[in-house]
């Protein structure tokens, strides 16, 4: 985890502070579909006007500050539906925000330079892309229909999905990071470039924003989503 | 490269010395991670689970628990221990571990101590990030998508060392994923396109 330094979220916090101390908690409120002008808003009150357990909030905005979740802290079963509808709307940033965003500066930077090794991170990226997509696919149409199904009990008394696995879904996270990782290292170390500082500047940064929220996406789905879906189906395994 | 990694599995029931030991040690300029746990059967479960460089513990949550300490150590041989010492404790408790870190030590002090766990990191060997000739030879047959079985084949050395030459090429380039060898590996003329 990024050690941060942040603070550790708590309910009786001022959500303006915390948001001044840590501006990447603006994309936590985006996913949650929640409104940025919060005025003099406690972390409670903001919960409790967007029908969000405080439960959740905390444990993901605990996330984005550096703080891993306790064992103990899981989300309750409810909560499940504003986690899921929380990824989807990260699938969304990533498909319709960031990977076009960080597209277009590789090409302008191939444009602008002319090299061809600019080239070969173009592909390298557009495959990376592809790869990504289809993870994501995978997550809208297997993993979180699977978790939703766990709300009323109907994946669980099933047993589970037999086309969901948590293996292969930790594959995919740890594929998706070491190709974002690799990428930064050939920007940085490997490709040197005589000019486009600014051009490569915006790049650099767009990747650090993707790479940070990817993780916080893997995390939620790792920490919290992956064991809540476990303990649902003890119990449903048990109540058998 | 003077910053690795290095994980740190910490022992300590008390919040006032885990704030003040981890704040410390996260800025001296190694890139330190901890895991915290309360007591040495979770401290088992955590070492199982993952890898970690040196456990920090507690001498005083080890009480009446020397033989548990001892079997872990066992265990995990090459993995320092270093003890939190602010109270007296026994003396065969103390000598469970390999260094003892003081209430009274002053930053540079904390910092020194756990320098020498620290460096058994094999990061400052790598002064270079150039690659070996062996390492490049195994870098050309991996990029034209030969196995290691095949790679260990066509240059006569055992799959353990065409392994442990990925695992060089790795560290040294940062790059992970063949796609971004291949490219590493044209852009650094080892392999031309």
């Amino acid at each position: 985890m990024y050690q941060t330094h942040k603070t550790f979220v708590t309910p009786a916090m001022s959500m303006w502070d915390l948001l001044s101390e840590n501006s990447r908690l603006l994309l936590l409120l985006e996913h949650f579909e929640i409104d940025f002008s919060v005025g003099e808003k406690s972390v409670r009150q903001l919960c409790v006007d967007n029908s969000i357990s405080a439960k959740l909030f905390l444990s993901i905005a605990n996330l984005y500050n550096g703080f891993y979740p306790d064992k103990q802290d899981l989300p309750d079963v409810d909560d499940i539906v504003n986690i899921i509808r929380f990824l989807t709307n990260s699938h969304n940033y990533y498909k319709e925000d960031k990977y076009p965003e960080i597209t277009g500066y590789i090409t302008l930077l191939h444009e602008r330079t002319g090299d061809k090794r600019v080239k070969m991170i173009e592909d390298f990226f557009k495959s990376y892309f592809d790869e990504v997509v289809e993870h994501l696919d995978y997550e809208d149409k297997v993993a979180f229909p699977y978790f939703l199904s766990l709300v009323d009990g109907s994946g669980a008394i099933g047993g589970s999905s037999e086309n969901f696995s948590a293996m292969e879904y930790s594959t995919h996270h740890s594929d998706i990071e070491t190709k974002l990782a690799d990428l930064k290292s050939l920007l940085l170390k490997h490709v040197p470039l005589d000019n486009e500082l600014s051009l490569r500047r915006k790049l650099l940064f767009s990747l650090q924003e993707l790479e940070y929220d990817l993780l916080i996406h893997a995390s939620i789905e790792e920490s919290l989503l992956l064991p809540l879906a476990n303990k649902i189906e003890g119990q449903w395994g048990s109540a058998r | 490269m003077g910053k690795c990694k290095i994980k740190i599995a910490c022992l300590e029931p008390l919040d006032i010395l885990y704030e003040g030991v981890t704040n410390i040690l996260m800025k001296t300029g190694h890139h330190y991670f901890f895991s915290r746990v309360g007591d040495l059967d979770e401290l088992r479960v955590l070492l199982e689970r993952e890898e970690f460089q040196v456990v920090v513990a507690n001498p005083a949550a080890l009480l009446n628990r020397s033989g548990d300490v001892m079997k872990l150590k066992r265990d995990f041989p090459s993995m320092p221990w270093a003890g939190l010492s602010y109270t007296f404790v026994d003396t065969s408790v103390m000598n469970l571990f390999d260094g003892i870190i003081s209430l009274s030590d002053s930053r540079a002090e904390v910092s020194k101590k756990m320098d020498r766990f620290a460096n058994r990191c094999n990061c400052d060997d790598v002064v270079k990030e150039e690659l070996s000739a062996r390492e490049k030879d195994v870098l050309k047959h991996l990029v034209n998508g030969e196995s290691n079985k095949e790679i260990s084949d066509k240059l006569n050395i055992s799959i353990h060392t065409v392994i442990s030459h990925r695992k060089n090429i790795v560290r040294k380039t940062g790059v992970k994923s063949l796609s971004g060898l291949a490219i590493y590996a044209i852009t650094s003329k080892i392999v031309s396109l």
